[in-house]
Formats: C-alpha cells, structure tokens, sequence
C-alpha cells in the first residue's frame, strides 16, 4: 500500500535528520535550500506577479517539489513585492516597482548608517533607526524623520502636546499608513504561507526552514554599513562595529528561537555573506564575524534547534573554525568549496549540502549534472551524509532537464 | 623610494601614511613621485591579495588611502601629469543586474595599476558595450554580474559584440561569484574570474604587460 502523506512527511523529516546526525540514511535526498522564481518562471508567470500573488507562486512551488522530486519543499526567502510596495522600499527593488518584471528582487547595499552616527546609534538604537534609518531605506517612510527621540514623548504632557502635534502632521501620518499597509500585505502573505506549509505538510512534504536568520556581523555591514563601509570600520571604527555587532546578537538570537517555535520547525536557514573567505583575514574573522555566529549556532543547538547555515562563496579557508561547531548537528550548506578538503577536515562532523554550480545548472547538460551527481556520492557516499542541491539553492535560471537530472542522479547512484 | 610609505599603505596605517604624504611634499619631493610611491604600496596589496596573503578588506582600504593621498597631492600638480597608461578596459554589470561591489573593487585596482577604466555602471544594455567599444577602443572589457540571469546577459552582450563586427578587437572576460569556467564558454568571453585578482592577471595579460 502507497505510504500516507504523512507517513511520507516523517520518513522525509527522519532522513534529513538522520543525514544532519551523520547516521547512515536510506538514500540521499534532493533538497533546495531555498527557492525564487525557478516553479512561476517554468509555468510562464512573470517575476512580478510571483511577487504580488503569493497563492499562484506557492502552488507552483508545491508543484515543482513533485514534479522534481525534492524531498522538502523550498522556503523562498525575501517574497512579498505588496509589502515593499506599501513602504515604498529603496533597499530592496522589485519587478514591477523600478525594476523590469522580469528581473529578480535586488538588494540595494549602502550606508543606511553612515560612520559618523554611530555613536547616536548606540546611545538610541530604536530612536535612531526610527527616525534616520526607516526614511533611508523607504520612501513611504520620510515622516518618521520628524519623530523626536521617543523618551522625550515618556509623559503625558509632552505626548498630548509633542506626540499629538506630530500625529496630526501630515507626513507622518502617511508614513504610518504606508506602515499599516505593510502590516496588511504581511498578514496576507503569512496566510498564503500558512495554507501552503499545510497543504504541503499533507502532501508529505516538509518546509525546509522556520526563517532566515542573518548573523550579527552581517546584519551591520549588508544592511547598515555595507561592505565598504563596515570594512573600513574595521580599521577606523573597530569598537563601534563590534558594540553594533553585539547590540545585533540579542534580538537575532531570540528571533530565531522565536520563529522555530511559532512556525513549529526546528530548522533555522542562517545566510552567511561576510565571513567568506577572501573578505576578510583570520584575524578579522576571529574578531568580528566568527564570536556571534558560533554563539548563535551554539544557542539554536541548545534550544534543541537545527541550524542550516548557508556558507555563501568559499569557506575552504574557514574549514578550521567550523569544525570547531558541535559534531551531528549542524546542516551546513555549500556554495563554493573545496569538496575534498571539506571530506577530509569535516566528513566525520557535518553532513555536505549543496554546491552543485548555479552556472551548471543553468547552462550545462544533464549528462554533466549527473557526473557532478556521481562525484559527489563517490565522495560522500561511505558515510552517506550528503544532500543534492545547488550551491545556493535553485537558480531562477536552472534548465528543468538539468533540474531533473539532478533527481535521476540521486536515484541511480545514491541508494544504499 | 619611500619605504616607509609603502609601508605605512600596506600596513593599513592611514594617519602615518598620510603624515609622510604630507612631509613628502612640503620636503620639495616631485608629487607624481609621491603619487607613484603610493600606487606601488596598491600593487604589493594586488600581488599579496593574489598569493592569499591579502584580503577584501586591505583592497578596499588601501584605496580609501589611495584617495586621501590624491586629495593630498593634487592642488601640488601643475599639469594633469598623467602618466601613460598601460591599456583600456570597459567594464559593467550587465542587464538585469544591480550589483557593483566586486565590479568597483575590480575598477579600484585597475585604475590604480595604471589602466584607463571606462565604468559604465550596472543593468548596462548590450548597446553600450558596443557603443563604449567604438569610443574608447579598449583592449579589454570586463563583464559583472552576481545574479544567474547575468548568464544570458553576458552572452546577448558578446553576441552583440560580435554582430557589430567588433570581437575581433577586445578580449572579453566575465566576473563576479557565479562565474567560471562553464559561463567563460556558454557566453564566448575569452577568459573569467570570480576575484579581483583574476581580472588584473587577464587584463595585464591582454595588454601584453606583467600583472
């Protein structure tokens, strides 16, 4: 007799998590980290209305989860183009906003925070983000620049007097209502998810991941300060970063233990930008990135979570530090990287997820997908702790033959 | 030949390097030998950052050096004193793309190894690539991009090179983290890289000088 959905969704959960405690599984499973606009771009529909119609993009993606053989169906990260749309974003550009609808959402870097504010930032940290950083990174959200420090509004004089005057200003209003609407537009696409996660979960697949948690250091230098600038204040501001970065940890910490609890799933996806190797030295690794993440992979661990760290670009130089993580309990995912260096320094600590080229499965043939397939089991397949996926998750541009290819692989040489 | 210049540079020492600027100059030292004395302190940081021994980080501050030292010398210069440069190169991120990070760390260390670079930005249309072709003439161009769809972009681009009769006068390299191999042949450029240092090698290479 066929197997449940949900007989199907716990041997599915069981493997992934026999593979992350590097017990020997039945098979190696195909799962994408994350997914954009690979399941709407197959079925014809455009970037910009898989931003806007969370419905249609989701039941592509649960369609593309059967049809390619994932055994998780992808979270998709950064969606919801009505949110960015209510504010106004300038830090994140949309198709169908200023960018064409067939171009991805795109990430603005800049110095949201300039040098010179962050002592105001540290002796007001919400005051400064309310009423400096949200008018930088959103047009929508220019009135909140004429909010005064929010303590000075502590009493009911100077609220009914200061508060009240600024509430009936006209820009701040607007700025309040664009907020508004972002809330609306968030619970929608939060009950799109909801549905879908549940639709799936009967269907027998679970979500890969609870939320994305940026570390510390690179919630300061992609958001605030940005590469340019959080470099140089390595060298010119090292105190101010560092008490930025550890002002960052707290809520990032507990966002994260938060989220896995309310969405009821213990994996938690970590993107890494910054701590690559190349951007930075060991020494400045060991300062100011290396801390706060170890910290906030040996948290989600305590708290019985499982951290799924993205380690985008090439760790090969940073393979030391991680095997320094808890051995069994970290997915850690691949961008570029040394495979055989990664067997020999981590095969017996942490399962190897990923780094199958975007640019092969973009622009390569399905008969080179599967030699890449076939490489990796013979590497990996002793102990089995391995799991198929694009360096970075599906590309929006993977060629589907190649998408499959990757399945058949996993299917012909990856079952013990 | 101040070794303690260079020195300063390389070692990330921004307040002493600019204090020798400054001593330099008012000592009567020629101020494009102060200038040169500096690029050579950019290029140890180019070749250690080729070797592994530098990172991001040096590149990126050494050019912020770099700018101090220019404001410094400037209002020294009587003519633009411009020295001639080892090659042209027209670089750009690509159609649909946004990103300039790796694009501006690769101009950065262009210009200040003594190339002329024509920066034409990002989510560049094909046609001014060509157009840029036809009125810098340089020996190289640099295609960027950090996104997958920068696959068709960079290929559209060479393809649209190669109609406007132009293949034939530049060698064309594509960059950024996606890059390799397998996007050097789908897209016909004639070399890639994913880091600054290879772009530097195949542009020296491609204007016949040494990196």
């Amino acid at each position: 007799m066929a197997a449940t959905g949900e007989e199907l969704y716990k041997q599915r959960e069981q493997r992934f998590n026999d593979i992350v405690a590097l017990k020997r599984p039945d098979r190696v499973p195909v799962i994408p980290l994350v997914s954009h606009y690979f399941p709407t771009k197959i079925k014809g529909v455009s970037n910009r209305d898989a931003g806007f119609d969370h419905e249609l993009r989701l039941r592509c993606l649960r369609e593309a989860t059967v049809e390619f053989g994932w055994d998780f169906v992808p979270a998709t990260g950064l969606f919801g183009s009505d949110g960015y749309e209510a504010v106004g974003s300038l830090q994140l550009r949309w198709p169908g906003g200023d960018l064409p609808d067939d171009a991805p959402f795109q990430f603005v870097e800049g110095e949201y925070l300039k040098a010179e504010e962050y002592g105001q930032f540290l002796a007001d940290p919400s005051g400064t983000t309310l009423s400096t950083i949200f008018p930088r990174i959103a047009s929508g959200l220019e009135g909140l620049g004429m909010v005064p420090p929010l303590y000075f509004l502590s009493n009911m004089y100077y609220l009914q007097a200061v508060g009240g005057g600024l509430l009936a200003a006209p820009p701040v209003r607007a700025a309040l209502q664009a907020l508004l609407a972002l809330g609306d537009a968030a619970a929608a696409g939060a009950a799109a998810d909801a549905a879908h996660t549940q639709d799936a979960a009967t269907q027998g697949y679970p979500k890969t991941w609870a939320a994305p948690i940026i570390p510390a250091f690179d919630v300061v230098s992609d958001t605030f300060r940005s590469l340019r600038g959080s470099t140089l204040d390595m060298y010119r501001h090292p105190e101010e970063l560092l008490q930025t970065i550890d002002l960052m940890q707290v809520p990032t910490v507990a966002l994260a233990v938060q989220a896995a609890r309310m969405f009821g799933n213990p994996r938690i996806f970590i993107p890494m930008h910054r701590g690559a190797g190349g951007f930075m030295s060991d020494e400045q690794f060991e300062r100011f990135y290396w801390p706060t993440f170890k910290g906030l992979v040996e948290t989600l661990i305590d708290q019985g979570l499982i951290p799924m760290p993205l380690f985008e670009g090439d760790y090969t130089p940073r393979l030391k530090y991680l095997a320094e993580l808890p051995a069994g309990k970290v997915a850690g995912h691949f961008d570029k990287i040394d495979r055989q260096k990664f067997k020999e320094i981590l095969g017996d600590r942490m399962c190897f997820w990923g780094n199958v080229a975007p640019s092969l499965l973009c622009t390569g043939t399905p008969q080179q997908v599967k030699d890449d397939v076939k490489e990796l089991i013979d590497l990996f397949g002793d102990t089995g702790a391995l799991i198929l996926d694009s360096g970075l998750g599906v590309p929006d541009e993977a060629r589907p033959e190649n998408m499959r290819a990757l399945r058949e692989a996993a299917e012909k040489y990856g079952v013990f | 030949m101040s070794n303690e210049l260079t020195d300063a540079i390389v070692g990330m020492r921004e307040d002493d390097a600019l204090a020798i600027v400054g001593r330099e100059l008012d000592s009567g030292i020629a101020p494009t030998v102060v200038l040169d004395e500096a690029k050579e302190a950019m290029s140890v940081l180019g070749k250690r950052f080729e070797c592994g021994d530098a990172f991001i980080p040096e590149l990126i501050m050494g050019g912020e050096i770099m700018k101090g030292i220019s404001e410094l010398v400037k209002p020294h210069l009587r003519g633009p004193g411009d020295a001639a440069k080892r090659g042209v190169v027209v670089i750009g991120t690509v159609r649909g793309d946004i990103h300039d990070i790796g694009k501006d760390v690769v101009v950065l260390m262009l210009d200040v190894n003594g190339y002329e670079v024509h920066d034409l930005g990002v989510d560049v249309p094909t046609q001014a690539f060509v157009d840029a072709i036809g009125q810098f003439k340089p020996q190289v161009v640099g295609l960027s991009g950090l996104l997958t769809l920068a696959f068709d972009s960079m290929k559209a681009t060479v393809d649209a090179i190669a109609a406007a009769g132009l293949r034939d006068r530049v060698k064309i390299m594509v960059g950024g983290a996606p890059a390799d191999r397998q996007v050097q042949d789908y897209t016909g450029a004639d070399g890639w890289g994913s880091d600054v240092a290879a772009a530097l090698n195949l542009t020296a290479q491609w204007t016949g000088g040494e990196a």
